[in-house]
């Protein structure tokens, strides 16, 4: 057993060492420049805690951008898995088209995140975009909403280019689902179950971990979601579809503050962590079921 | 006992093997051992076999930009001339945004190509850090490129006595409009920005949407229309003509805006808020708007078959802008950023071909770029070809006004708050007076 250590601890030192030369290096620079005043071609000033309390007190766009990112974290946690989790239970039942509505569904997934932004920008244009000509197809003649740059639908609308897209939550679910014994749903079936009691009582709360497992997933994925705001609106109208990543990477290079936009950064580290360990926490994640 | 070597030495073989590729993805490819060898060669031979200098250099002039063509002529030449003692390693940007950030992290990170482009304030960065070579050493040795250039575009982009960078093109920019367009509205390209308001109305009025606008990327035919009606005062013309304002609360920029609302809200096309530049020249060339405000690097575009239907060009007008005024600035052009002075000398040496009477022929000829200099003049076969680019010539040369564009004068997270703003002021969400605050506390943002 001792030797399978040693053979193992000598496997995982070169991913160590990278992890450490790549991360951590860079955490604790990210860290410790958070606490300073830096720009491009200046050294960094030591500033205290005066990056953080900005944040909080005296900057509107921060507290948008966090409202926002928390908005698209609660939505894509639950809207986004339960679509996935449905759309999985479907696609158990292995009817004639299974094989190729998982194919289509996989799709938008597989495209880049900048890609989806530029399709969605032509669907959504106002003069030309599918959505528009096809509602002026029924009678609205002059139909020319701008979805992207209306604030009463731009939040929606931006919303809408990764919300319903659920192909990996599905695939993770139907790969468990899977791993369930076939016995479990013989007896349930000889009891007189139906397929809907079966997907409720003995399949949903089989998939605890996973449904757990890509909450998280869905949830976290919202705390790296820049590509699509940064094709389709750039944070706008205003600050009306502004997130936290948008938000830094604007501070860091069109305000060149990297000391401010760095002191974001870690608030966003910090949030991601936090929000994993509520999510293990609500789901027992790694316990067995009782 | 063997078989337990053999795993041993199996497992510390691939240990090793993965951390090296693991470290070796790092490594620069360039060699050292092909240097050695040439200087052994006999001494009649040294200088023919040494290596030329590698000059790194990003450009965003690829694809289907407007500038492609004559950048890649320009490197092509440059190869064919002095190949042998410099080599450039061209690294291709697919876009002016994505070369803009990336520039500004490697100057963050200290690791800047030996050849940059200084627009959208990379100038600004790169002089606040002193990472850039100045060229005055260059210009003093060289009297025939420093005539190349000329005094104005040399002085224009001097601070503090140092010349930080040199321009490859002089920008005159006018606006395009539709004759057709204007001849059934019963209209002439207005005088007095109240006639202006005056013709969108009537070709509104004809059936046509006047003005081919963009809110998105840098909201640049947006801004120049703002730029010419803030310019169009005495006092607007110094703002229009001052470098960095901190303050855009001022009684021009605010009248300015308020006519770029009710541009926005009334005269524009449907997609103009959120739009990029690629739908503001589609809208013009399709004669989907009868005006917009652009430089000459879009007269090809009007005789281009994938771009405008056939005839397009004959239709196409060029004008100054009401109160007489045109924009007339020299552009930032290249900076070096090289730290060995080998590399230095290198860059100049490129620097200086690209900004040559040659280099400025081959801009003119295939980007339709103004050129510096008084001796380069457009080909008769290219006067025959672009008529319009000579009315752009007069354009500059008629006008009385000249101020200088936004992107220019304001810092890069100004330029980049447009998008945001604009929709604010278009949907009535801000008054042109409140989204001049928000100018003056974006641009205060700024380090």
């Amino acid at each position: 057993m001792s030797k399978n250590k040693g053979y193992i601890s000598l496997f995982l030192l070169p991913t160590i060492v990278l992890f450490l030369i790549v991360y951590a290096v860079s955490l604790v620079v990210l860290v410790g420049t958070s606490f300073t005043e830096w720009s491009t071609g200046t050294k960094p000033i030591f500033i205290g805690i005066e990056n953080y309390v900005k944040m909080f007190t005296d900057d509107s766009d921060f507290r948008r951008s966090l409202l926002n990112t928390g908005i698209w974290i609660l939505l894509q946690s639950t809207i986004h898995v339960l679509i996935g989790v449905v759309f999985a239970l479907i696609l158990n039942m292995k009817q004639f088209y299974w094989k190729f509505a998982r194919t289509v569904y996989m799709v938008p997934n597989i495209i880049s995140g900048a890609a989806v932004g530029m399709l969605f920008l032509c669907i959504l244009n106002p003069e030309f975009g599918a959505v528009n000509s096809i509602i002026r197809l029924f009678g609205v003649s002059d139909f020319s909403q701008n979805w992207f740059m209306d604030y009463g639908t731009s939040f929606l609308s931006v919303t809408m280019t990764w919300l319903p897209y659920a192909a990996i939550v599905s695939m993770l679910v139907l790969a468990e689902i899977a791993a369930i014994s076939e016995s479990l749903f013989e007896s349930a079936r000889i009891d007189g179950a139906n397929e809907f009691q079966i997907n409720l009582h003995i399949i949903i709360p089989m998939l605890r971990n996973i449904i757990g497992t890509c909450v998280i997933l869905a949830g976290t994925s919202m705390l790296q979601k820049l590509d699509i705001i940064m094709m389709t609106t750039g944070g706008g109208p205003g600050n009306v579809t502004l997130n936290l990543p948008m938000y830094i990477y604007r501070t860091a290079l069109m305000d060149n503050n990297f000391g401010y936009s760095n002191a974001i950064g870690v608030f966003l580290i910090i949030f991601g962590i936090a929000l994993v360990m509520i999510y293990r926490g609500i789901f027992k994640i790694g316990k067995t079921n009782e | 006992m063997n078989k337990s070597i053999i795993k041993s030495c199996l497992s510390m073989t691939m240990v090793v093997a993965m951390t090296a590729s693991l470290i070796a993805c790092g490594t620069n490819g360039t060699s050292t051992d092909t240097k050695a060898a040439d200087t052994q060669v006999a001494d009649t031979t040294k200088v023919e076999t040494k290596a030329p200098v590698k000059l790194t250099y990003p450009t965003y002039r690829v694809g289907t930009h407007a500038s492609a063509a004559f950048e890649k002529e320009q490197l092509a030449k440059f190869n064919e001339k002095f190949g042998k003692e410099i080599e450039v390693v061209v690294e291709e940007i697919p876009s002016d945004t994505a070369y803009n950030d990336k520039l500004k992290i490697l100057a963050a990170s200290g690791d800047l190509p030996d050849v940059v482009m200084g627009k959208n304030g990379i100038n600004e960065i790169l002089i606040k850090g002193n990472l850039a070579t100045p060229f005055n050493e260059y210009m003093d040795k060289d009297a025939e490129w420093k005539s190349e250039i000329g005094d104005a575009a040399l002085a224009s982009n001097t601070r503090d006595g140092k010349i930080w960078s040199i321009s490859d093109q002089k920008q005159i920019v006018g606006y395009f409009y539709n004759k057709e367009m204007f001849e059934k509205a019963g209209i002439k390209p207005a005088e007095t920005w109240d006639e202006f308001m005056t013709n969108c109305d009537k070709l509104k009025a004809a059936g046509f949407t006047p003005l081919a606008m963009m809110t998105g990327e840098n909201a640049w035919t947006t801004n120049l229309l703002l730029a010419a009606i803030v310019g169009s005062s005495d006092a607007g013309n110094k703002f229009m003509n001052t470098l960095h304002p901190t303050s855009f609360e001022t009684p021009e920029m605010v009248a300015g805006l308020k006519q770029i609302q009710v541009m926005l809200q009334k005269y524009t096309t449907k997609d103009a808020l959120g739009a990029v530049y690629a739908n503001a020249a589609n809208n013009f060339c399709q004669s989907k708007a009868a005006i917009i405000a652009n430089g000459p690097w879009m007269i090809g575009d009007f005789s281009d078959k994938t771009k405008s239907p056939e005839g397009f060009d004959k239709k196409v007008g060029i004008s100054t802008y009401p109160g007489n005024g045109s924009f007339s600035t020299y552009e930032v052009g290249y900076m070096i950023g090289s730290k060995t002075q080998e590399a230095k000398d290198a860059a100049a040496k490129f620097i200086k071909y690209k900004t040559s009477i040659e280099g400025q022929s081959i801009a003119l000829e295939l980007g339709n770029v103004n050129p510096l200099s008084d001796k380069v003049q457009p080909s008769d076969a290219f006067k025959q070809k672009y008529p319009l680019f000579v009315e752009t010539i007069n354009v500059g040369n008629k006008s009385t006004l000249n101020y200088q564009v936004f992107d220019s004068l304001v810092f890069p997270n100004v330029t980049d708050a447009w998008k945001s703003l604009y929709p604010e002021l278009a949907f009535d969400k801000a008054t042109a007076e409140e989204i001049a605050k928000k100018l003056t506390d974006t641009s205060a943002k700024n380090k």
